[in-house]
């Protein structure tokens, strides 16, 4: 290629063409770079969880569930409103771990929505999956009404949020900021990392219990009051 | 600034290429033709035409992937009308990359109008190369690749209900690209590309 360059005046051309459009395109390149700060999705903390709809059981019925509709765009780690925090719950009605975990998540929901706690509002979901067995929309609204549960259940027996969100097993939680962002994960390799907004990086939650593993509500302890103004 | 201001720059630029290529551009070569003596011809301000084409088709692919950027970072760039939405089709996850790539439908796009200039540019440089008809269905063969990917796009704006002006811009540009690379290879081989050959060769 080199010789045709020396030799030939059309190789000259598209030699010139070539620097124009490569110095056009990382001038663009360099703009967008320059002026955004792109946020990938994903379930890793950082990154911006997929958003997904569906029908949920409240207790009532099987309700439209929009994820969307529960998150606080503008919010930000100074924010001085009383935007929720999310807890999601992957769950599979015949995991033996998760029947186990039923009892606590529910304490769970009860404790972090509460007026007695002192830190901003934490709205739990719980996302129906079909790992183990056959399950059903009866065999969820069983599992919801017998643990007395009251948060809403979304129905993913087709797992379409599940493997959007790379949940490999069940019981999975997760913790997302109200803008959106994944604060923190119980399934990513190294439980115990969770997500500074204000620094806009990872960092190591403390281990209050001592067991080598950071449940939802160490990291909700740990995550929601971080920040200035969230309280209710 | 108010987006469809921007818009209207990305258009603007796309729209004076358009009128280069058409008999409106004779009148506009007369005042470009002393700083660009090309455009005297119909064949320099065809390719001046096509080559301001692809610019704004570049920079508004630019402008998209600067707006998916944006909206991964939790804003609102162009959501001010219930059909006319950015947001709802480039914030969405769902839609706004390229299958198999995993990369945003702008960053294909500014690829795409930098190979289409650059077969442009050549063209320009050097009319009477052995190269130049390959480059000609080299560009015509590129945007009609362009045709099934413009397709699945409104598909997905179908889908939503939803239009983005700034992914149609794209589009119409590299649908005017298209016709303007079908011109220039039908001038290619008729006299019109050269007209002085023609004239030395009487």
């Amino acid at each position: 290629m080199m010789d045709n360059l020396y030799r030939s005046e059309e190789a000259s051309a598209r030699g010139e063409a070539a620097i124009i459009v490569i110095s056009l395109f990382f001038a663009g390149l360099l703009v967008v770079a320059f002026t955004s700060n792109p946020i990938s999705t994903g379930t890793q903390p950082g990154e911006r969880a997929p958003l997904f709809s569906g029908k949920a059981y409240d207790g009532n019925g099987w309700q439209t569930f929009v994820f969307d509709d529960l998150l606080t765009p503008e919010w930000s780690p100074n924010s001085t409103g009383d935007a929720p925090w999310i807890a999601i719950e992957f769950m599979d009605t015949d995991c033996g771990h998760c029947k186990t975990a039923a009892e606590k998540v529910g304490n769970w929901a009860q404790q972090y929505s509460s007026t007695v706690w002192d830190g901003p509002e934490v709205i739990f979901i719980a996302v129906a999956v079909e790992f183990v067995a056959d399950s059903s929309r009866s065999e969820i609204q069983t599992f919801r009404d017998s643990n007395e549960h009251t948060f809403p259940y979304v129905d993913d027996l087709d797992r379409e949020v599940v493997d959007k969100w790379q949940v490999g097993g069940t019981p999975a939680y997760f913790l997302v900021q109200p803008d959106g962002i994944v604060a923190w994960n119980s399934a990513q390799t190294v439980n115990s990392i969770g997500w500074d907004a204000n620094a806009e990086e990872v960092f190591a939650l403390s281990d209050y219990t001592g067991d080598q593993y950071i449940e939802l509500n160490e990291a909700i302890e740990q995550l929601t009051k971080k920040y200035g103004g969230e309280t209710q | 600034m108010n987006e469809y201001a921007i818009l209207s720059i990305h258009g603007s630029i796309i729209l004076i290429g358009v009128i280069l290529m058409t008999p409106f551009g004779d009148a506009i070569g007369g005042f470009l033709v002393n700083k660009w003596p090309s455009t005297a011809t119909n064949r320099g301000r065809m390719l001046a035409g096509l080559m301001l084409v692809c610019t704004g088709g570049f920079t508004v692919s630019a402008h998209t992937l600067w707006m998916h950027n944006k909206l991964s970072e939790g804003g609102s760039v162009c959501s001010g009308s219930e059909i006319l939405n950015c947001d709802g089709l480039i914030g969405n996850p769902d839609y706004n990359t390229v299958p198999f790539l995993n990369q945003p439908w702008g960053l294909l796009g500014m690829v795409a109008f930098c190979v289409l200039l650059w077969l442009a540019v050549t063209i320009a440089k050097e009319p009477l190369a052995l190269s130049t008809p390959t480059f000609l269905k080299a560009g015509l063969g590129a945007t009609i690749a362009g045709l099934p990917v413009i397709a699945l796009l409104v598909s997905y704006e179908i889908k939503e209900g939803l239009i983005c002006p700034f992914c149609t811009t794209a589009h119409i540009a590299n649908v005017i690209a298209m016709v303007a690379f079908f011109l220039l290879l039908k001038m290619y081989e008729s006299d019109e590309w050269a007209p002085e050959l023609k004239k030395s060769r009487k």
